[in-house]
C-alpha cells in the first residue's frame, strides 16, 4: 500500500475539556464532531463514513457509545461505519 | 487512521469523520476498563496501565541508561508548552525539575507528573482524499506516510519491555512511504500516556541509541525554543487525554498554522514546520501507529 499524499485531514473538532462532572461520553462525542464538520466547512450530510476511535465500558448512568448511536444524534447515516478498538 | 483510509481507498467513502469523546475524570468508566483488564497478576499486585508501563520503565532502566533524570525533560519540556496553550488543563500550572524530582511517586519508577492527565472531553477529524480537500477552506495537510505494527498479545507475553516497540516497524513503515529521513521531520506529536512512552516511541523511531535518551533530551531539545519540539499542545501528560487524537490533532492544527501563542514558527522561536511526526499506541506498548504529516 503506498498511499504518499492521497489523503488529507481537513478539520478538527474541539470540546471543552477537563473536569466536566455534568457531561456524558456521548455528547463530547457529539460535539466534537459537529465542530469538526463545521471547521471543515462541510455539511453533515457530506459525512458517509464514522469511526468511533477507542471504545470503554459506560460510566454508571449513562449508555453505551457505539458508532451507531452517534450516527443517529448527528442526524446522519454513513455508508461505513467502524467501532475501533479499546 | 488506516482504517479511514481503507474506506476511502476503496471508493466507499468520500469524508471519514473519526471521533472520540468519553467522561473520564469525572465518571467510573476508566475504573470499569482497568478492572477488566485485571488478570490473574493482580494477586502479586499488578494491575491497571501504569503498572504495566512502570514494569516495561523498570525494564529500560535496567537494561539501558535511562529513569527520572530523563524523563523530567519530557515531563517539564511539554508543561512549557501546555503554559502556552489556554486550552490545556495545566495552562496554568508550571513545573520545575525540582518540582517533578519532589513530586509523590505514583507508583515507582514514575512520579506523579510521569503519568498522563485523565479527562472529560471529546476530538474529532475529518479525513478526504486530495482533491476534495483543496476545495476546503484550511491549508492543505496530507498524510504522507502511515505505517502500523503489533508485536504481541499482552504485557506477560511481551519480549520488548525495553524495546524495540511497534515503533521500529511502524515508523520504519511511514518513512519508507513517505521517502524521507527522520532529519526531515521539523516537530513531533508523540502519543505520550507516560513520559517513558516518549522516549521509547523516539529511540525506536531511530532519534538516538538506547541509553542517548538522557542526552538528547537535555537542554530544552523539545521545549518552546528547542530543536526538535515535541507535543506542542501539552500533549497527554499536560494538555488533555483523548488518546491518539491529542498527538494527531496538535500535528494537524500546527501544519495548518492555527495554534496561535503556542505556533510553531517565529513566534515560539522555532522553525515553522512543513513535517510533522506523530505516534500513537495501545495497550502496554502493544499496538503502534506512526504518521508522517506534511503542509503542501
Amino acid at each position: 500500500m503506498n498511499v504518499k499524499d492521497k489523503y488529507a485531514i481537513v478539520g478538527v473538532g474541539y470540546t471543552p475539556q477537563g473536569k466536566l462532572p455534568e457531561r456524558t461520553t456521548l455528547s463530547f462525542h457529539l460535539e466534537a464532531c459537529a465542530n469538526a464538520i463545521k471547521d471543515a466547512g462541510l455539511s453533515r450530510e457530506d459525512v458517509d463514513g464514522l469511526i468511533c476511535y477507542r471504545h470503554f465500558p459506560p460510566s454508571t448512568g449513562e449508555q453505551d457509545v457505539s458508532p451507531y448511536l452517534v450516527a443517529q444524534h448527528l442526524g446522519i447515516s454513513p455508508a461505513y461505519l467502524f467501532q475501533d478498538a479499546n | 487512521m488506516l482504517h479511514a483510509v481503507g474506506a476511502l481507498e476503496s471508493g466507499a467513502c468520500k469524508y471519514v469523520l473519526i471521533s472520540y469523546g468519553h467522561s473520564a475524570r469525572s465518571g467510573d468508566s476508566m475504573l470499569r476498563m482497568l478492572s477488566d483488564m485485571t488478570g490473574d497478576e493482580a494477586i502479586y499486585g499488578h494491575f491497571g496501565a501504569a503498572g504495566g508501563y512502570a514494569l516495561a520503565a523498570r525494564r529500560a532502566m535496567h537494561e539501558f541508561n535511562t529513569g527520572p533524570d530523563s524523563w523530567k525533560h519530557i515531563a517539564v519540556g511539554q508543561r512549557a508548552w501546555a503554559n502556552l496553550n489556554p486550552q490545556a488543563m495545566m495552562y496554568d500550572s508550571r513545573l520545575t525539575d525540582e518540582g517533578y524530582m519532589t513530586a509523590k511517586w505514583l507508583i515507582e519508577p514514575f512520579r506523579l507528573f510521569d503519568n498522563c492527565l485523565i479527562s472529560d472531553g471529546g476530538r474529532a477529524c475529518i479525513i478526504t482524499s486530495v482533491e476534495r480537500a483543496r476545495d476546503l477552506k484550511h491549508p492543505l495537510v496530507t498524510i504522507m506516510g502511515l505505517g502500523q505494527h503489533n508485536p504481541s498479545g499482552d504485557l506477560q507475553k511481551a519480549d520488548y519491555l525495553a524495546g524495540p516497540t511497534g515503533a521500529r516497524i511502524a515508523g520504519e513503515a511511514a518513512f519508507s512511504m513517505a521517502g524521507i529521513a527522520r532529519d526531515d521531520i521539523d516537530a513531533c506529536q508523540i502519543y505520550d500516556c507516560f513520559t517513558y512512552t516518549v522516549e521509547i516511541t523516539l529511540q525506536d523511531y531511530g532519534y538516538f541509541e538506547p541509553s542517548g535518551g538522557k542526552d538528547w533530551f537535555m537542554g530544552g531539545t523539545i521545549e518552546p525554543g528547542g530543536r526538535m519540539p515535541v507535543n506542542t499542545s501539552g500533549g497527554l501528560l499536560s494538555e488533555a487525554y483523548h488518546m491518539g487524537l491529542t498527538p494527531l490533532t496538535e500535528g494537524v492544527m500546527q501544519l495548518m498554522g492555527r495554534c496561535g501563542p503556542r505556533q510553531l514558527g517565529p513566534e515560539t522561536n522555532t522553525k515553522t514546520p512543513e513535517i510533522m511526526l506523530c505516534s500513537d499506541n495501545g495497550g502496554i506498548l502493544q499496538t503502534h501507529a506512526c504518521y508522517i504529516l506534511r503542509r503542501i
